[in-house]
């Protein structure tokens, strides 16, 4: 890296190249500003993608022992595999600690892009059930902005990242800007058809971040189907291909990769942040950049985890943590309730050859909504993700020839999962292990977080439903699941640093500005008020858009 | 640090593959079989944004394109794990279940090779699973023939294998459970590990038809126009060639 890159003072410092820091970089860059876009891993090339080679050409085809040796914790993500796992953080040299009855899973990358990379890409809006949730049931507060608020910026980044799917005109899923939908199989369809028969549920194809045409540049999915090992026609969404790109373009934004940044440093006597200090990944150089303003998009509890370790005299809990609040109301949507089944007229041969399309159905919330009214056992409510096609069948009975014919001849299998909202909670959080330090000396996280009973009651009704919808399309073999996972197992951990118009009650205002330190933003999952249950990283992105054309604003005011 | 096994159920989340095999932390992954599937020709290279900076020595060996399988034809090789008894076990064992027909078998495709890289690297407790499991074979076959399961001629290994090869039934006479004997467990966890490895080798994805043809037929919304006809449940159109819906 030129040495001048860290003598320049920018406008703005982006912390996290993923999804959020993606758009933060590309947006301010493309209105002008200065821009130097901090990546704690390193830069990634279409070179390395695998997602073309059979896992027979692997050594143990799936999972090294590297993988269980350097990566206890990140194999539990379905993604972290042979062919890629070093995109995911090494766990021996990125500890956090958990109270010894609250296991929580954090999967975290460190590469370019960050978990955009390898991201599930489905994507759902929210609506004004989900941000004004607390004015229907009472439970905690209202978000501080609507989705009338938010439409625009979901428009705007549904336009440029290209996501496929079908309208609907669900009150409970707003409809966005679609490219043409993904096609469904016949077991789809079918439950579909059933399910809104007999229940008036509405099935859609998935939402999801893969362009079904060419689209900015990008080439239309060909359907090999695992995007985690990265796609070299970039057709899923991911920051370094498309808003990162974009960002360095423009010639305003100085990408620094291999740069961990342990805090946010202070000017104490006016207030401000004053840029941030950083540990160069490989060299363990400690460097200092400098800006006007500093936007954490880190990933919820890496943004707060950098403020907790920005504590100055004023601020001794935490950075910009006048509340009390920063940590706090930690959310991970409760996953392990559905079903599945067999369709056993359905006589389909499965194939192995491609297309293989990345992507599943989606069973719209139908809990607690305007049309079906209050549950009597739980608030809120969750949604599907689910599938249904020809499937091998490994466990075919016998041996020998008929064994073979078993395996090929397979069955036709229906599943769905649930995803259900989390409920903000301050007794669920994370805050600095103080016995605990990381491989470049920044102190590490301790996370403390149960799924409650509400979460409890939403996955056992979850099991329930789906078994009766599975059953009303006349699936076979049922089972039924209705646990709750450990937290962190969704990937879609949200808050820590809430959005709220009280100062004394939130961290961030509407626009993921600081309360405390007006030239302090965090534009990435940590300000969710509330979760949801809709995968949450184009609601992340929509938010990111909406504070970085506010602080554009604030620019031209001077008021930066 | 812990280590624990349970699954992620994410947006990519699928149903199990093959069950039996969870208790192995290498082989118990969903994705085993199916990352397996996911194969394709070489599409054209998209333009490379590398920022100046070159690929990192640390990327994956799949990544730097490393041929991962060779040493399973490597004329030199030999077992890190299971010793010449249990090798010539497993080979015989593996050859019953999975045999040469108008396809390659599982001998064919090196199962025995690929379980012992696996065994050699697993933790010691499911080292000891699997030699019981295998030693439970000799066991069997001594009691019933008087020889280990490798002497013995086909028929007999198949008249072994049999019973255990199909699930329970009740006793066709009193309508009684009857409970599976022991050894059925043993015999379902080396299937299931002999099935999981042919079918995840060359051969195996070949004798699933990988390469041959396409999947073209299966998202095909029945061949009905776009948007389908609602709130009718629907007769779909029986075509061939299909695949499980991966996320």
């Amino acid at each position: 890296m030129a040495q001048d890159a860290l003598q320049t003072r920018y406008d703005a410092i982006v912390v996290g190249s993923g999804a959020t820091g993606g758009w933060a970089a590309k947006r301010l860059s493309e209105a002008g500003l200065k821009v130097a876009l901090l990546e704690a891993g390193r830069a990634v090339t279409p070179q390395e993608f695998t997602e073309h080679m059979p896992a027979y050409r692997l050594k143990y085809r799936g999972y090294t022992p590297e993988i269980l040796r350097t990566r206890p914790i990140q194999r539990q993500c379905y993604a972290c595999m042979e062919y890629n796992y070093e995109w995911f953080v090494n766990d021996l040299e990125n500890p956090y600690s958990t109270p010894a009855d609250k296991p929580f899973t954090w999967q975290r990358l460190r590469i370019l892009g960050g978990r955009s990379m390898v991201w599930g890409r489905q994507s759902y809006r929210l609506s004004d059930v989900d941000f004004k949730a607390a004015s229907r049931d009472g439970y905690d507060v209202d978000w501080p902005f609507s989705y009338a608020d938010l439409a625009p910026y979901y428009d705007i980044v549904e336009r440029y990242v290209g996501i496929s799917g079908m309208a609907e005109g669900n009150e409970m899923l707003p409809d966005g800007q679609f490219l043409p939908a993904m096609k469904m199989t016949c077991g789809e369809i079918r439950l579909r058809d059933s399910v809104k028969k007999s229940f008036g549920r509405t099935i859609t194809i998935g939402r999801t971040a893969v362009i079904t045409q060419d689209h900015n540049g990008r080439a239309a999915c060909h359907a090999c189907g695992p995007c985690e090992r990265g796609c070299r026609t970039f057709s899923y969404f991911s920051s370094p291909f498309t808003t990162v790109k974009d960002a360095v373009a423009t010639g305003n934004c100085t990408l620094i990769t291999d740069a961990i940044v342990s805090h946010v440093d202070m000017d104490e006597g006016a207030n401000k942040a004053q840029g941030v200090t950083f540990i160069h990944r490989a060299t363990k150089e400690t460097k200092q950049i400098r800006a006007k303003t500093v936007i954490l998009c880190a990933q919820a509890m890496e943004s707060t985890r950098i403020l907790l370790n920005s504590s100055t005299r004023e601020y001794a809990q935490g950075l910009a943590n006048s509340s009390g609040m920063l940590g706090h109301h930690l959310m991970d949507h409760a996953v392990g309730g559905g079903a599945s089944g067999t369709f056993d007229d359905l006589k389909m041969p499965p194939n192995v050859n491609p297309p293989h399309r990345p992507n599943g159905i989606y069973v719209v919330r139908f809990r607690n909504t305007p049309a079906t009214g209050k549950h009597p056992h739980f608030i809120r409510g969750y949604g599907f993700q689910g599938g249904a096609g020809p499937e091998f069948d490994m466990g075919a009975s016998g041996i020998g020839a008929g064994y073979k014919q078993g395996v090929k001849q397979g069955s036709y299998g229906v599943s769905m999962s649930a995803f259900g909202e989390s409920l903000a909670r301050f007794a669920n959080f994370c805050d600095i292990d103080p016995n605990l330090k990381d491989a470049w000396g920044i102190p590490a996280l301790r996370i403390s977080m149960t799924h409650g009973k509400n979460e409890a009651a939403l996955m056992r009704d979850a099991g329930s439903t789906a078994a009766e919808m599975l059953d009303a399309a006349g699936a076979k073999n049922i089972q039924v699941s209705t646990g709750v996972e450990m937290p962190g197992m969704a990937i879609h951990e949200v808050g820590t640093a809430r959005m709220g118009n009280d100062p004394k009650k939130s961290v961030l205002n509407a626009y993921c500005q600081s309360h405390d330190i007006s030239n302090v933003v965090v534009a990435d999952g940590s300000g969710f008020v509330s979760s949801g249950c809709q995968n949450p990283t184009l609601t992340m992105m929509a938010i990111a858009v909406r504070a970085c054309d506010h602080l554009i604003e604030r620019f031209k005011r001077n008021e930066v | 640090m812990r280590l624990l096994s349970q699954e992620a159920t994410q947006s990519g989340a699928e149903p199990e593959q093959n069950a039996a095999l969870s208790n192995h932390p290498l082989i118990n992954r969903r994705d085993l079989v199916r990352a397996a599937l996911l194969a394709g020709a070489a599409s054209a290279l998209g333009p490379a944004f590398s920022f100046g900076q070159s690929i990192n020595a640390t990327t994956t060996p799949a990544a730097q394109g490393e041929n991962g399988a060779a040493f399973l034809t490597d004329p030199n090789w030999k077992a890190a794990f299971l010793n010449e008894h249990q090798n010539e076990t497993l080979i015989a064992l593996s050859d019953v279940i999975i045999p040469a027909t108008d396809t390659p078998g599982a001998k064919e495709a090196l199962v025995n090779r690929f379980l012992d890289l696996l065994l050699s690297v697993e933790p010691a407790k499911s080292q000891e699973e699997f030699v019981e499991a295998l030693s439970a074979m000799d066991s069997a076959s001594q009691e019933q023939f008087g020889k280990d399961f490798r002497a013995l001629v086909l028929s007999d290994q198949i008249a072994l294998l049999s019973p255990w090869a199909y699930p329970t039934h009740t006793s066709g006479w009193m309508d009684r459970e009857v409970k599976p004997e022991p050894v059925h467990a043993h015999f379902e966890k080396l299937k299931g590990l002999i099935a999981s490895a042919y079918y995840g080798s060359e051969i195996g994805q070949k004798e699933l038809g990988w390469g041959q043809g396409s999947n073209s037929e299966l998202y095909n919304d029945c061949g009905h126009a776009t948007p389908p006809t609602r709130n009718t449940v629907h007769e779909p159109a029986h075509k061939p060639a299909h695949k499980s819906a991966h996320k």
